[in-house]
């Protein structure tokens, strides 16, 4: 399987990225880990006249702990997020995602930028960074965008712009996180459905604080689910307990997934409820179970 | 199609390389650096046939344009074992972990990554770790085994496995 011809772009810097992507055409890609534009180029699905690689950028692959922040380069490879500390132990929720993500040689390779730039609206990356009300940076010739996760997909496969770093805020409370995926084999598969389900504490940890669940594969683009979410704020936990099944019901009815030929929209919706359920239990339990110990 | 210049170190030898950008890896490896023991399976990233090791670490060697492997080290089957039987493939050998044997170098690779960050995996480990390698063969049993044998034995050796 061959590659048509390209002109190749080595951008030894983001600035240089951008001046480089703005005198191409417009069909010009930029390369992360390539596991997404690579496959595309071999299928003839996407034939660049221009590929720009991040490759040589050096220090795109951090991640950092700044007043509160947490600050993750694009290039961070998914492989060394999984089982990163500072995200084990704030976010655990994005290293259970990204540990999901293709085989260990796709998460060796694949980068988190080009996961969500990608845009597959199955993307395993981004109902996790939903759930934690993330920030996407996005570098332009004019300086530096800031803009919420929630705004960046605008369709299957389409984002604003692309971006350079991802911004999570560092829960302050008591929190656990869950993400579970629907897959039809036990691994290498894109996700079905997947769902993130990150609940915080009030400051006391007897009540809830904020709960952000956040839907992957069962709409045009990876989506929050408030009418959901708020079925729990508020509550004690015991109480909130007994509203699982109501949480999960409305997340089912925000759903909006398609036929195709993995499953059809009832069984995923079906799913979606499920998981919903699973995952509220889990969390639910971890944050009783912290309260226990504190 | 202008073409570049590039530097792999593979197997612990320098390569300095004229190349087109739209080759991959594998291709370069196969072709222009005559080391046939990385096999292409589907070229698609699905099978792990073509896995080699990049910078330690196994990646699909079909996904990756030779481009992105500059400067890197890279690790293919001939430059395991190459003075002698590395425990990893007696292990297969002894425990039959070969069929028709076009996985074994993928697997391989990635059970020597696997090995290397974590001298004495669990079978899940294993079977996750592998879980990008297929064997159309389904010989999975032994290959676990014989990956798990070679984890024990590294374990008793206390890391001496190479």
């Amino acid at each position: 399987m061959r590659i048509r011809p390209f002109d190749f772009k080595a951008a030894v810097s983001l600035q240089d990225a951008l001046i480089q992507l703005d005198q191409s055409g417009p069909d010009a890609k930029v390369l992360a880990g390539g596991t997404d534009l690579v496959l595309n180029m071999k299928k003839k699905k996407i034939l660049p006249s221009t590929v720009i690689s991040l490759h040589s950028i050096k220090n795109l692959e951090y991640v950092e702990e700044k007043n509160g922040m947490i600050h993750i380069g694009a290039m961070a490879k998914h492989a060394d997020l999984a089982i990163n500390p500072i995200l084990e132990k704030e976010v655990s929720i994005l290293c259970q995602a990204v540990g999901l993500i293709g085989s260990w040689q796709v998460r060796n390779i694949g980068t988190i930028g080009g996961n969500l730039c990608n845009a597959s609206p199955a993307a395993d990356s981004a109902p996790p960074l939903l759930a934690l009300d993330a920030s996407v940076v996005i570098a332009t010739l004019k300086g530096d965008k800031i803009i919420p996760i929630t705004s960046f997909f605008c369709g299957p496969a389409q984002t604003i712009i692309k971006s350079n770093e991802i911004l999570i805020k560092k829960p302050v409370n008591p929190s656990a996180g869950c993400y579970l995926k629907l897959r039809r084999r036990k691994a290498v598969d894109i996700s079905l459905a997947g769902v993130a389900f990150q609940a915080e504490t009030d400051p006391t940890g007897k009540r809830i604080g904020q709960v952000k669940i956040a839907l992957g594969g069962v709409a045009p683009t990876p989506i929050r689910v408030p009418d959901a979410e708020t079925c729990l704020t508020g509550l004690c936990i015991d109480d909130a307990f007994k509203k699982i099944a109501l949480c999960a019901q409305k997340a089912a009815r925000a759903s909006k997934p398609i036929d195709d030929v993995r499953a059809t929209a009832d069984y995923k919706s079906t799913i979606v409820n499920v998981f919903v359920q699973r995952c509220a239990q889990h969390v639910l339990t971890t944050l009783k179970n912290q309260r226990g110990k504190s | 199609m202008k073409h570049v210049r590039i530097h792999l170190v593979v197997n612990g030898e320098d390569y300095s390389l004229f190349i087109t950008p739209n080759r991959v890896l594998l291709d370069v490896l196969r072709e222009d650096l005559e080391l046939t023991g990385t096999k292409e399976g589907c070229g698609l990233g699905k099978c792990g046939a073509c896995t080699v090791l990049l910078d330690g670490r196994p990646v699909h060697a079909c996904l990756t344009l030779a481009l992105q492997a500059d400067g890197c080290q890279i690790t293919t089957i001939e430059g395991i074992g190459e003075k002698e039987v590395h425990p990893l493939q007696e292990a297969f050998i002894d425990k039959g972990a070969i069929q028709c044997g076009f996985c074994t170098p993928g697997m391989i690779n990635t059970a020597k990554a696997l090995l290397d960050a974590n001298a004495n995996p669990s079978e899940d480990e294993i079977k996750q770790a592998i879980a990008g390698n297929l064997c159309r063969c389904t010989g999975y049993n032994k290959i676990v085994d014989a990956i798990h044998s070679c984890g024990c034995q590294s374990e008793k050796e206390k890391g001496e496995v190479r």
